[in-house]
């Protein structure tokens, strides 16, 4: 820990603070550098850190992975998607591919990619076969998909959009009777796409405190901190803890090009359902490139129901920070990174995988249920 | 992947640029800082090759020392 975050942690120490507060965070990447920083034991005792809806791959609808796992068998295409969703389970029979990675084994050609670049690439490279990108992921993957769209890619190369807004799950939440946190530390990047704009409505309609938070362990207990004392004076206001990279009004143009590119449309979120304006679809003048209109066959609308997770995980709990992690039943008892069970534990952004990186290796829901 | 990933330009053809970080050279799109002025020497935020934003030398070394140590981690 750097002199300027143990700074901070001096200062966040010295605070008044009464009884218990929750601090929500909505960022992967945010959880990931808690956890490794070990900001959680270095913080009194009374301040939670809670991870919420954060992960993309966690949140990705199950009938969205079952759509490309369906096109990748179905189609001959070549499949592309982020890494992270290879290994994403679906609920089907043992017998039949139950993720991207177990078609690619019954003999789909599924590949992994780290960036929209190389879809365009590998369509250039395979310009006989059809090329699907699955793009799942919040406005930090979106925009850049949006980026290639709007830069014009090859006739053979179509998207099977999976995109998220961040900000509306944080809304659904803030709407329900338990929202279940007392600050929000929004996150810093989708803020540098997006802007920092985009987090008012957390204190002015629910009078949160918020700051946005970059990733260093400094920024983020400057966030702490700033969301605290807010909370502590009563006086709740948005706090930039990010300003080299976050401006109030984010990359305009970023948010042109989304905006060329893709509409915005309700859409369903695994483990937690259908949340109004939360999702990206492409717009008409990109149809050729969408994968849903090309492969029309295989999308099956019987799966669109909410809490469609794998039986006995409690991902849908652990998204929306109703739960942590080891207080799911299967944590470390049959889901573990090496063979996961729900998506939580897939994604290097999910908070079970991170914790369970972070060295947590004891079931709290067992530990509890024996004492 | 919201991590991101501090890159410094090495050279820039249209939208396309050369970026180093820690030795490693990998490709990486400008097209989302088309509105921007950027140059080379200029650090910039990847996010899935693409640059979200430019950055300072600091914030570029700060954001390293943590991804050295999530790195020392794995």
């Amino acid at each position: 820990m750097t002199a300027d975050a143990r700074t901070w942690l001096r200062r966040i120490e010295r605070l008044p603070l009464p009884h218990s507060v929750k601090i929500m965070n909505v960022c992967g990447g945010h959880e990931r550098s808690i956890t490794m920083a070990g900001l959680r034991k270095a913080l009194p005792g009374n301040i939670e850190l809670v991870p919420g809806p954060g992960c993309p791959v966690c949140i990705c609808p199950e009938e969205d992975v079952f759509e490309a796992i369906e096109i990748a068998l179905g189609e001959q295409v070549i499949l592309l998607a982020f890494g992270d969703m290879l290994r994403v389970p679906v609920n089907r029979p043992k017998s039949e591919p139950r993720s991207l990675e177990q078609a690619r084994t019954a003999g789909a050609d599924v590949r992994p990619i780290a960036s929209p670049t190389e879809a365009v690439r590998i369509a250039q490279e395979n310009p006989g076969r059809a090329v699907v990108f699955f793009a799942a992921g919040f406005e930090t993957t979106t925009a850049p998909v949006a980026a290639m769209l709007a830069e014009g890619i090859p006739d053979n190369l179509s998207v099977l959009l999976s995109g998220r807004l961040t900000w509306p799950a944080v809304a659904m939440l803030l709407d329900s009777e338990r929202p279940g946190f007392d600050a929000l530390v929004a996150p810093g990047h989708v803020a540098t796409v997006m802007g920092t704009e985009q987090w008012r409505f957390v204190v002015e309609k629910h009078s949160l405190p918020t700051a946005v938070a970059g990733f260093t362990p400094q920024s983020l207990l400057a966030a702490f901190y700033s969301t605290l004392r807010q909370w502590l004076e009563g006086r709740p206001f948005l706090d930039n803890c990010y300003p080299q990279l976050a401006r109030p009004q984010g990359n305009p143009t970023a948010q042109r090009q989304l905006h060329q590119v893709m509409e915005v449309v309700d859409a369903n979120w695994r483990g937690i359902g259908s949340i109004p304006a939360s999702g990206f679809a492409l717009r008409e003048a990109y149809a050729a490139h969408d994968a849903r209109r090309r492969f029309p066959d295989h999308a099956d609308p019987n799966r669109k129901r909410a809490g469609e997770m794998p039986p006995g995980c409690d991902c849908a709990q652990v998204v929306l920070g109703r739960i942590y992690p080891d207080q799911c039943r299967l944590y470390g008892k049959g889901c573990t990174p090496r063979n996961p069970i729900g998506p939580c534990m897939v994604s290097d952004e999910g908070a079970c995988r991170i914790w369970w990186s972070g060295g947590l290796r004891e079931n709290r829901a067992m530990a509890e249920k024996t004492r | 992947m919201c991590l991101g990933i501090p890159m410094r330009i090495a050279a820039i053809d249209g939208f396309n640029a050369r970026c180093e970080a820690k030795g490693v050279e990998r490709d990486v799109s400008l097209f989302m800082l088309q509105d921007e002025s950027v140059a080379v020497g200029d650090h910039v935020m990847v996010h899935v090759g693409y640059a979200i934003q430019k950055l300072s030398q600091e914030e570029a070394d700060s954001t390293w020392e943590l991804l050295d140590q999530f790195l020392d981690d794995a």
